[in-house]
C-alpha cells in the first residue's frame, strides 16, 4: 500500500502541470464554498443575535390612520381596563414618549423621555442601581432609569449617579438605575424605541397625559402567551367599544421574524451559490481527470501489457485522486477558513456588533467530505473505465 | 489440427487459432486457423507481408489478446480460457514483450520504466532499483539509468524496452519488429542482445520484415492472409 502512495506521488510529480491544474480547481472550489458558508452563517447569526437585544413579547396597538373617524377611534385610559379584561393579557400601558429637555445641574440635554412598566422593552444590561419595579408603577413613584446615552450626556464626569436626580421641566425624578450599552446599536437599524429617561408609566400619565387621548397602547401578554395570538381579540374589543373604528397592531416579534426570514432566504441563496461553486469545481476536477485518463490511456495500456492487473491500475488512480483531493482540499480549507473568518471578523461583526458563533466543524467537515467524494468519484470513474480496457485497445488509443 | 492433447514440454502450442475483428458489419479474419508448436529455447522469426496477421498472432502469444477460437497452451496451461487477472499474471511472470513502438512511460526515467513490472509483482523499492540497474547493465545502458525516454536515442529506447521485458526473468521473449525503427548498426547491437539471450536458454520469438534479421533465427514461420504458408527449421 505504501509503495502505491510513493508511486502515486511520483506520478503526480512527474506530471506537474496536470497536477497543479487539478489542485487549483480543487483549492478554488473548496475555498469558495467554505468562505461563502462561513460568511453566510456569520451573517445570519449576526442578524438573529442583533434581534435578541429587543423584547419581543409585547405588541402595540393604535388606531388605523386611514380608518376614517380618528375622533371616534381615539384611545383613552378606560381602554386599558378593557384590554386588561381580555383573557391572556397581563397588562396594557399607554405608549408615552416625547423629546424634551432634561437637566442635571447646569447640563441641559434634549432626550427621549417616556413611561414604561416594570417589563422593560430594552434588554440593555443594567450598569448601576435597579430597574423600575412593580411598586414604582403602582405607587407612581417619581423615579427614573437613564440610558447609557443619557448617562454620558448628563454626567460627563461619570461616577455613581444612583440617588441623584434629573429635572424635567420643574419636576424632579430620582435616578434609581443606569443602563449599559446594548450589544447592538439599535438606532442604526432604525429600531431605537426605548426612551433615554424612563419613568413609571403611571407617573408619566399622572404628570403629562391626564385627560388627553392616547397615541397607542402597549399590550403585555401573560407569560407563555404569544403576542400574535392576542392581537385579533384586542383589535376586536377596541373596535366594538369604539363603535366600529379600525385598529392596527405592531408586533416586534413578527417584525423580527420577517426580517430573520428574509436573511434566512439570503442564507439559502448564498448556500446554493456555494453549492454551485463546488459543483463547478467538481466538474472541473472531473474534466481534468477525464482528460488525464484519456491522455493516460496509452500509459494504462503499457502498465497492463507488462502485467498490471486492472485492479492494481485502478488502485493506483484511486490513490492518486485521494492524494490530490487531500492536498487540494487541505489548502482550500485553510484558504477558505481564512477568507471566511476575515470577512466575518472585518465586516459582518463590525457592522452588526455581534460576533456570531460559526459552526466550523460542520461547515469544514461537510465540505471536505463533499470535495473528497467529488474528487474520488470523478477521478476514479474514468480510471475505472480505462482499467477495464484491453491492453491492446488501450495501447492503440490515440 | 486433429492432434490429441500432447504432453511434450513445449513452451508454446497453438492449435487452430483464429482471430476475427468485427468492425460494424464487416468482419476481418486476421488469423484463420494457425497451429504450431515452439519448444523451449527456440529462436523463431515470424515473417509475412503487411496485414498478414503477424502482430495479431504476437498479441495472442503475448496474452495481450484472446483468440476467437482454438486453443493456446503456454507451458501446458490452456491460457485461452483464463480470465483477465490470470492473463495479467502470466504476462507479468512468464512473458517479456518488446513492443514495436517501445511503449515506454514518458516523463519517467529509464530505471523506473525498467523496474515497473517489479512494482506490480510486489518487489520492494530497493530491490527493484538494484535489479533494474543490473538489467540495464546487460543491455549496456547503465550510464543512462536516469534519462527519460525523450532524452534517449531510438536504439537506446529500444534497449530500455528490452531491459523491461527481461526484468522479471521471463522464459519467453516476444519482440514485434524490434529493429524496424533502427539503423543497421543499432539493429546489430539489439540482435546481438537477442543472440545472447537465446544462448542463455530463453525462447525468443521476433516479428520482422528483414530477411537478414530472420537469418539469425533458427526457425522461420511465414504468414499470409492469416494462414501459415511455410515453417522452416534451419537446424
Ligand atoms: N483492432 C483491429 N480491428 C480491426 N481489424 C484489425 C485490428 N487489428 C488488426 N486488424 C486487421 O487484421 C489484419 C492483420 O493485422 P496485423 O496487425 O496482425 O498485421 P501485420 O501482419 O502485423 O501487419 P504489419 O506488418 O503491417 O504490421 C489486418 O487486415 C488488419 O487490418
Ligand atoms: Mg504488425
Amino acid at each position: 500500500m505504501f509503495s502505491y502512495i510513493v508511486e502515486a506521488w511520483a506520478v503526480l510529480m512527474a506530471n506537474r502541470t496536470r497536477t497543479i491544474l487539478t489542485l487549483i480547481g480543487l483549492v478554488v472550489g473548496v475555498a469558495a464554498i467554505i468562505a461563502v458558508q462561513i460568511s453566510a452563517s456569520a451573517m445570519s447569526g449576526a442578524v438573529t443575535g442583533a434581534f435578541k437585544g429587543l423584547n419581543t413579547s409585547m405588541f402595540f396597538t393604535f388606531p388605523k390612520s386611514s380608518g376614517g373617524d380618528l375622533e371616534k377611534a381615539a384611545l383613552h385610559l378606560s381602554d386599558i381596563a378593557l384590554i386588561e379584561s381580555i383573557p391572556g393579557v397581563r397588562t396594557a400601558i399607554p405608549y408615552q414618549q416625547q423629546r424634551t429637555v432634561i437637566r442635571v445641574g447646569h447640563n441641559a440635554v434634549r432626550l427621549k423621555f417616556g413611561g414604561e412598566s416594570d417589563q422593560r422593552f430594552s434588554t440593555a444590561p443594567l450598569a448601576q442601581g435597579r430597574v423600575i419595579s412593580l411598586d414604582d408603577v403602582t405607587s407612581a413613584a417619581s423615579v427614573c432609569v437613564i440610558s447609557s446615552k443619557a448617562f454620558e450626556r448628563l454626567f460627563p464626569n461619570g461616577g455613581d449617579v444612583v440617588g441623584q436626580s434629573v429635572l424635567v421641566g420643574d419636576r424632579r425624578y430620582v435616578i434609581i438605575g443606569v443602563l449599559g450599552k446594548t450589544t447592538i446599536d439599535t438606532a442604526s437599524l432604525g429600531l431605537d424605541i426605548a426612551a433615554d429617561v424612563t419613568i413609571p408609566y403611571t407617573t408619566y400619565y399622572n404628570n403629562y397625559q391626564r385627560g388627553q387621548t392616547l397615541f397607542g397602547l402597549e399590550v403585555l401578554p401573560n407569560p407563555g402567551i404569544s403576542p400574535t395570538s392576542l392581537e385579533p381579540a384586542v383589535k376586536q374589543a377596541l373596535s366594538t367599544s369604539h363603535s366600529g373604528a379600525q385598529y392596527q397592531t405592531f408586533d416586534f416579534g413578527m417584525f423580527f421574524r420577517t426580517i430573520s426570514g428574509f436573511f434566512g432566504v439570503i442564507g439559502i441563496v448564498v448556500g446554493a451559490v456555494g453549492g454551485i461553486a463546488l459543483l463547478v469545481a467538481g466538474i472541473g476536477i472531473m474534466n481534468i481527470m477525464l482528460v488525464s485518463v484519456m491522455e493516460r490511456t496509452r500509459e494504462i495500456g503499457v502498465r497492463k501489457a507488462i502485467g498490471a492487473k486492472g485492479g492494481q491500475v485502478l488502485l493506483q488512480f484511486f490513490i492518486e485522486a485521494l492524494l490530490l483531493s487531500s492536498i487540494g482540499s487541505g489548502i482550500g480549507l485553510a484558504l477558505g477558513v481564512l477568507l471566511g473568518w476575515g470577512a466575518s471578523a472585518l465586516f459582518i461583526s463590525k457592522i452588526s456588533g455581534v460576533t456570531a458563533p460559526i459552526p466550523w466543524l460542520s461547515i469544514t467537515s461537510l465540505t471536505m467530505i463533499f470535495a473528497t467524494v467529488v474528487t474520488i468519484v470523478f477521478g476514479t470513474y474514468p480510471a475505472f473505465r480505462a482499467s477495464r480496457l484491453d491492453p491492446i485497445e488501450a495501447l492503440r488509443y490515440e | 489440427m486433429n492432434n490429441p492433447v500432447k504432453l511434450t514440454a513445449n513452451a508454446i502450442s497453438m492449435q487452430a487459432i483464429t482471430k476475427t475483428y468485427k468492425m460494424g458489419d464487416v468482419e476481418v479474419n486476421a488469423l484463420r486457423g494457425v497451429s504450431f508448436d515452439i519448444a523451449h529455447g527456440e529462436y523463431v522469426a515470424i515473417m509475412g507481408p503487411s496485414g498478414s496477421g503477424k502482430s495479431t498472432l504476437m498479441n495472442v502469444i503475448g496474452c495481450l489478446d484472446r483468440p476467437s477460437s482454438g486453443s493456446y497452451f503456454l507451458d501446458d496451461t490452456d491460457v485461452s480460457k483464463l480470465d483477465d487477472a490470470k492473463l495479467a499474471h502470466i504476462r507479468l511472470t512468464k512473458l517479456g514483450f518488446v513492443f514495436q513502438g517501445f511503449n515506454l512511460l514518458a516523463r519517467t526515467d529509464a530505471i523506473k520504466n525498467v523496474s515497473l513490472p517489479l512494482f506490480y509483482a510486489g518487489v520492494p523499492a530497493k530491490e527493484r532499483r538494484a535489479r533494474a540497474l543490473e538489467v540495464l547493465k546487460t543491455v549496456g545502458l547503465s550510464e543512462r539509468a536516469n534519462h527519460k525516454p525523450n532524452e534517449l536515442s531510438g536504439g537506446q529506447q529500444q534497449r530500455v524496452a528490452i531491459a523491461r521485458a527481461l526484468i522479471n526473468n521471463p522464459t519467453v521473449i516476444l519482440a514485434d519488429e524490434p529493429t524496424g525503427n533502427l539503423d543497421s548498426a543499432t539493429s546489430d547491437d539489439v540482435l546481438a542482445l537477442f543472440a545472447n539471450l537465446h544462448a542463455g536458454g530463453r525462447t525468443i520469438i521476433i516479428v520482422t520484415h528483414d530477411e537478414e534479421v530472420a537469418d539469425r533465427a533458427s526457425r522461420v514461420i511465414r504468414l499470409r492472409d492469416g494462414l501459415i504458408v511455410s515453417d522452416t527449421n534451419k537446424m
